[in-house]
């Protein structure tokens, strides 16, 4: 074999193997027990497909109406995070200077935690004796302790925009510094204003990281269940619970995969209809 | 002669030799049995060493490890899956189903030393076909528990789950079958024989009632914060959480509901084909044991099926938690019956539906 190729192999057939053993797979395997009717019988025996997991998501409306809310969710945490990530991502680039290196790591801190630690500790900080509450009724402002803090869609929402804001960073961030500060400099010596720049040099220049951080928040997010179950109380379900219900609470697992297909295949659809409209090609060049 | 002699020295010591042979083929047979590796699917918590005490002791050349399950939907789905676990611990609704599809060994009670601590009444839970296939271990009430300081009066009913004097302060379990369960006691329907009509009745109350409810528990230590802490009133709770806020010295009571109080029982079995049954009979039969028994009795507040344990409570908390002093509280109380796989799907899918109703 040639070295160039035998080097190729030797670099690419790993990480496609991983992928093709740990994604491809199961994700085929989640297909395919979608059409079983239910879980009697050898999980991994032969069986008879059918739709019948299918037509009774079709048949369920309220399944629809919380995918709607997910998505609703998911596209304000997404939007929310990148506009909050990308100032951070901005300073790190073009004013941190030699701090950059040390501003970077703060950011990255909260990956030296638990995903699960982070989400609890907003339960400390909105709960009835959270921080809130405590200061709130120590200054007089409340007698009795704000209920709808904890335990609702908005107290979701606010924890999933924090957890997801140094995420969201990083993309934007390593676009901003793939950005020719020449570029920059010839703006200005053209007579534009730092916002000027900004908006015709600038932000044109990073879109391709700001897109690569929404769909990043955005496609995790739909499928969020650990911060509802956490955090969101009676009414603050979202999809991935109901996925998670028919997995790990009902046992039945061809429903759960049915629901997972669909929830697939809807955000793939709405990620492509969104990749056209802002036709990612022109962007990446 | 000599050599008759020496036939009649040889025989007697040819013989020991054997039988001491015999003899150490026996003992490494034992040794045998009593070593080597158990796998436990349990839930968390029962994990730790305090409730297998007895077999650890008496058995140190066993390893045992264990994978935990998240519930009883979680622990049918890997037994499924073919989780090489050899013992499995489940509870009272979902024991049928590991009969039926043939998951689950039939325990030979003769080799259990403990077994005649266990009274009938939690024999039969465990029997299906006239065989034992669960070993019945610990057990409990559900009911309504509730805060005396913010509730005025006392509560007698399951319908307070839907009392919306008590909005933004109850808490349920997150949990179909369960919900069907006080439904049925609140309608008087058959638990057992829910019908679509009744059921479809049941989603419209659940759904309703939603908005009286603040979350809906997956684990007894997120209802007890919340109750400690006055986030919740009203809840649907097990006894262990009852005791648990008793000892804490936070004012509850737990209802004694004029529909009944639901018990359930939890229950081993032995997978089907393990390589380790005798192994694991053993540790089922230590699990029986006192000091296993008792743990679980004094650290997680519930019952266990060992009745000289259950007799030698004097705790007063523990006394009221398991209303030891009522002789006719199991007259009112209502047993959780096995599910069909069919009343399974239903009820569980029912449940989805009232969480993702608008």
């Amino acid at each position: 074999m040639h070295p160039r190729r035998a080097t190729f192999w030797a670099l690419y057939l790993p990480p496609v193997a991983w992928v093709g053993l740990f994604f491809l797979v199961p994700l085929v395997l989640m297909f395919a027990l979608s059409f079983r009717a239910d879980m009697q019988g050898e999980l991994l025996g032969p069986w008879r497909p059918g739709l019948t997991q299918y037509e009774a998501i079709f048949a369920v409306g309220s399944y629809w109406r919380l995918l709607a809310i997910s998505i609703g969710m998911a596209l304000a945490v997404a939007a929310a995070a990148v506009t909050l990530a990308y100032p951070i991502a901005y300073f790190l680039v073009f004013r941190a200077g030699r701090a950059a290196g040390i501003c970077l790591v703060i950011l990255m801190i909260p990956f030296w935690t638990s995903f699960l630690l982070r989400v609890m500790s907003w339960k400390f900080l909105l709960g009835s004796e959270g921080v809130i509450n405590s200061l709130l009724s120590y200054l007089n402002v409340i007698s009795e302790p704000l209920g709808g803090l904890l335990y609702s869609r908005n107290a979701v929402v606010i924890t999933l925009i924090y957890v997801w804001v140094p995420f969201a960073a990083l993309p934007i961030y390593a676009a901003l510094q793939r950005i020719d500060h020449e570029l920059l400099e010839s703006a200005a010596d053209l007579g534009a204003r730092p916002w000027a720049g900004f908006r015709a040099v600038t932000f044109p220049l990073s879109l391709t990281g700001v897109l690569a951080s929404f769909f990043m928040v955005f496609i995790p997010t739909v499928g969020e269940y650990v911060t509802p179950l956490l955090i969101g109380g009676s009414s603050g379900s979202m999809f991935g619970n109901i996925i998670q219900d028919f997995f790990t609470k009902a046992a039945n697992w061809p429903r759960g995969a049915a629901l997972s297909i669909v929830m697939l295949a809807i955000t793939l659809v709405l990620v492509a209809i969104a990749a056209r409209v802002v036709n990612v090609r022109r962007l990446l060049g | 002669m000599l050599t008759m002699l020496r036939r009649l020295f040889l025989i007697p010591v040819l013989l020991a030799l054997s039988i001491a042979a015999c003899s150490q083929k026996s003992e490494d047979k034992e040794v045998a049995q009593t070593s080597g590796k158990l796998a436990v699917l349990d839930w968390a918590g029962y994990d730790a060493a305090d409730f297998w005490i007895d077999f650890k002791n008496k058995y140190p050349d066993a390893a045992v490890g264990f994978e935990i399950g998240s519930s009883d939907a979680d622990i049918y789905g890997k037994m499924k899956a073919g989780t090489q676990a050899d013992i499995f611990h489940v509870y009272t609704g979902w024991l049928q189903f590991y009969v039926d599809e043939g998951l689950v060994e039939e325990i030979d009670v003769t080799k259990l030393q403990n077994w005649s601590k266990v009274p009938e009444s939690f024999r039969i839970i465990g029997q299906f076909n006239g065989k034992q296939y669960f070993l019945p271990w610990d057990w409990g009430f559900t009911s309504i528990l509730y805060r005396t300081d913010k509730v005025k009066g006392t509560i007698d009913s399951w319908t307070a789950l839907h009392d919306p004097k008590y909005q933004g302060h109850i808490a349920t379990w997150d949990d179909g079958p369960g919900m069907v369960t006080v439904s049925s006691y609140i309608h008087q329907y058959d638990e057992t024989a829910i019908t679509p009509e009744q059921l479809a009745a049941i989603k419209a109350e659940w759904i309703k009632q939603r908005k009286l409810n603040l979350f809906y528990w997956a684990g007894e230590p997120e209802l007890i914060d919340a109750m400690a802490n006055g986030d919740v009133w009203v809840a649907y709770a097990w006894q262990g959480a009852y005791a648990t806020l008793l000892g804490q010295g936070v004012p509850v009571a737990y209802a004694d509901p004029k529909e009944g109080r639901n018990s359930w029982v939890g229950a081993y079995g032995i997978r089907k084909g393990t390589p380790n049954k005798d192994l694991a009979l053993r540790f089922l039969d230590e699990k029986l044991a006192e000091a296993t028994a008792s743990n679980v009795v004094n650290q997680f507040y519930y019952g266990v099926a060992n009745q000289e344990v259950m007799q030698g409570i004097t705790d007063p908390a523990l006394k009221q938690a398991f209303s030891i002093d009522d002789p006719t509280v199991l007259q009112r109380t209502n047993f959780t019956p096995n599910l069909t796989a069919r009343q399974r799907d239903d009820w569980t899918a029912m449940w989805t539906e009232v969480k993702a109703a608008p």
